[in-house]
């Protein structure tokens, strides 16, 4: 097979038809074609993966970051309630109400 | 009659020794309406989102009358053709209304600038006949609408008759079978494309859990089920069949009810997701926020609002 590869040898002649060999082997090119498939399935799973974390995080962000918010508020309202009623204590029986 | 009942009460203490007091089949209680069958369920899973500002101020002059302004901006939907692509076109509308609630006769009317008119009566005649009447004045020709019901309440039933205009009948019947059941039906008749509908409706409802379910003529079967988880939460969840078009919608979602704010929330099955939040900031003064995010037709709507009064 004549080479047609030109950068492919670092010292011209017998050098490169041996590494032209190697590469136009057939074990070569299943692994180029493997590297290719591996390359896309892979940029595919990037893909659907971006699509389904941003999916999940934007519905994480209206349906659950409200909740917690306002419950955490409602907790921090108890617990001043509470405070304000263990300082304060029971109303005397004649003070205005 | 009477002499019926005694065998089926000692029937249901013998099936079931854990029921621990006879139920009483002459005495229970009255049903929920026919149209308010789903009520707990579509007041947690219908929240009603909307998309642009929204302010309403409400007046009450008297103990009985009040007048209600209200202003909304925001882009409201067209159809179009194909079911990818939404049109929105930009409207802002304002809404005067006036109600005189009695506790025995209710008067609500709308009018807004686009030119729509909303009226609703209700009125109990007598302790078990009420009246409710309902009509809406648009400025196209052939938009108006007009529908009157009469309902009649009995000790453990209630029915009601209705009629519309475009020559719609309809009637419908629900009925108490046990504390806890209760099953109803309606058939109507429409005039203008002319068919008529019969459906059966199952309602079960217990302290902590409601279960109801829907079967129409129409192809509609609806099913829903909502649990008090606390007093403050609850959880429902739905289930809607069409079985002429085999389209199926199930839907999850959540209401919280607490001290300064009501957040619900609810995820559909075909990928909306979508959220309400009513904080109170002071007495009488309430703050809303929607959200509605809709994956599949990459559609996201989002409002904000104020309640006066």
């Amino acid at each position: 097979m004549a080479t047609k590869r030109t950068g492919a040898g670092k010292s011209g002649g017998r050098d490169s038809s041996i590494l032209a060999k190697i590469a136009n082997h057939e074990i070569a090119n299943k692994g180029r074609r493997a590297a290719c498939d591996a390359v896309y399935v892979s940029k595919k799973l990037l893909r659907s993966t971006g699509k389904a974390a941003w999916i999940v995080g934007t519905s994480f962000l209206i349906l659950v970051v409200p909740l917690l918010i306002q419950a955490e508020r409602d907790q921090m309202l108890g617990e001043i309630e509470l405070q304000q009623a263990s300082i304060l204590g029971p109303p005397p029986p004649g003070a205005l109400q | 009659m009477a002499d019926l009942f005694p065998p089926l009460v000692t029937a249901q203490i013998d099936d079931k020794p854990k029921v621990d007091e006879k139920v009483d089949y002459s005495n229970l209680p009255c049903p929920v309406p026919y149209e308010e069958l789903h009520r707990e369920a579509y007041m947690s899973l219908k929240p009603d989102t909307f998309e642009g500002l929204r302010f309403d101020f409400t007046k009450g002059l008297n103990q009985k009358f009040g007048l209600c302004h209200s202003v909304m901006m925001g882009p409201t939907e067209v159809p179009s053709q194909s079911p990818d692509t939404v049109i929105k076109i930009p409207t802002a509308h304002y809404e005067f209304g006036a109600n005189y609630i009695d506790p025995k006769l209710m008067l609500v009317g709308r009018v807004m600038t686009d030119g729509r008119q909303s009226a609703r009566v209700r009125a109990d005649l007598t302790d078990k006949l009420m009246v409710k009447a309902n009509a809406q004045l648009a400025n196209e020709p052939h938009m108006s609408q007009a529908m009157f019901n009469f309902d009649y309440m009995g000790s453990d039933y209630r029915a009601q008759l209705q009629f519309g205009n475009n020559a719609l009948v309809g009637a419908n019947y629900i009925q108490s079978v046990t504390p806890r059941l209760s099953l109803g039906g309606e058939v109507f008749w429409v005039g203008v494309p002319r068919k008529s509908g019969i459906g059966y409706a199952a309602r079960y409802e217990t302290d902590k859990m409601v279960a109801s379910g829907q079967v129409a003529s129409t192809g509609l079967m609806a099913m829903n089920y909502v649990q008090k988880v606390s007093d403050k939460v609850s959880l429902a969840t739905d289930f809607m069949y069409n079985y002429f078009s085999r389209e199926a919608v199930a839907s999850v979602g959540y209401d919280y009810m607490l001290r300064q704010s009501r957040v619900r929330g609810k995820i559909d099955s075909n990928g909306v997701a979508s959220a309400l939040l009513e904080e109170r900031l002071s007495m009488g003064l309430n703050f809303l926020m929607s959200a509605e995010l809709d994956h599949k037709k990459k559609d996201y709507k989002f409002g904000f609002g104020l309640t006066v009064g």
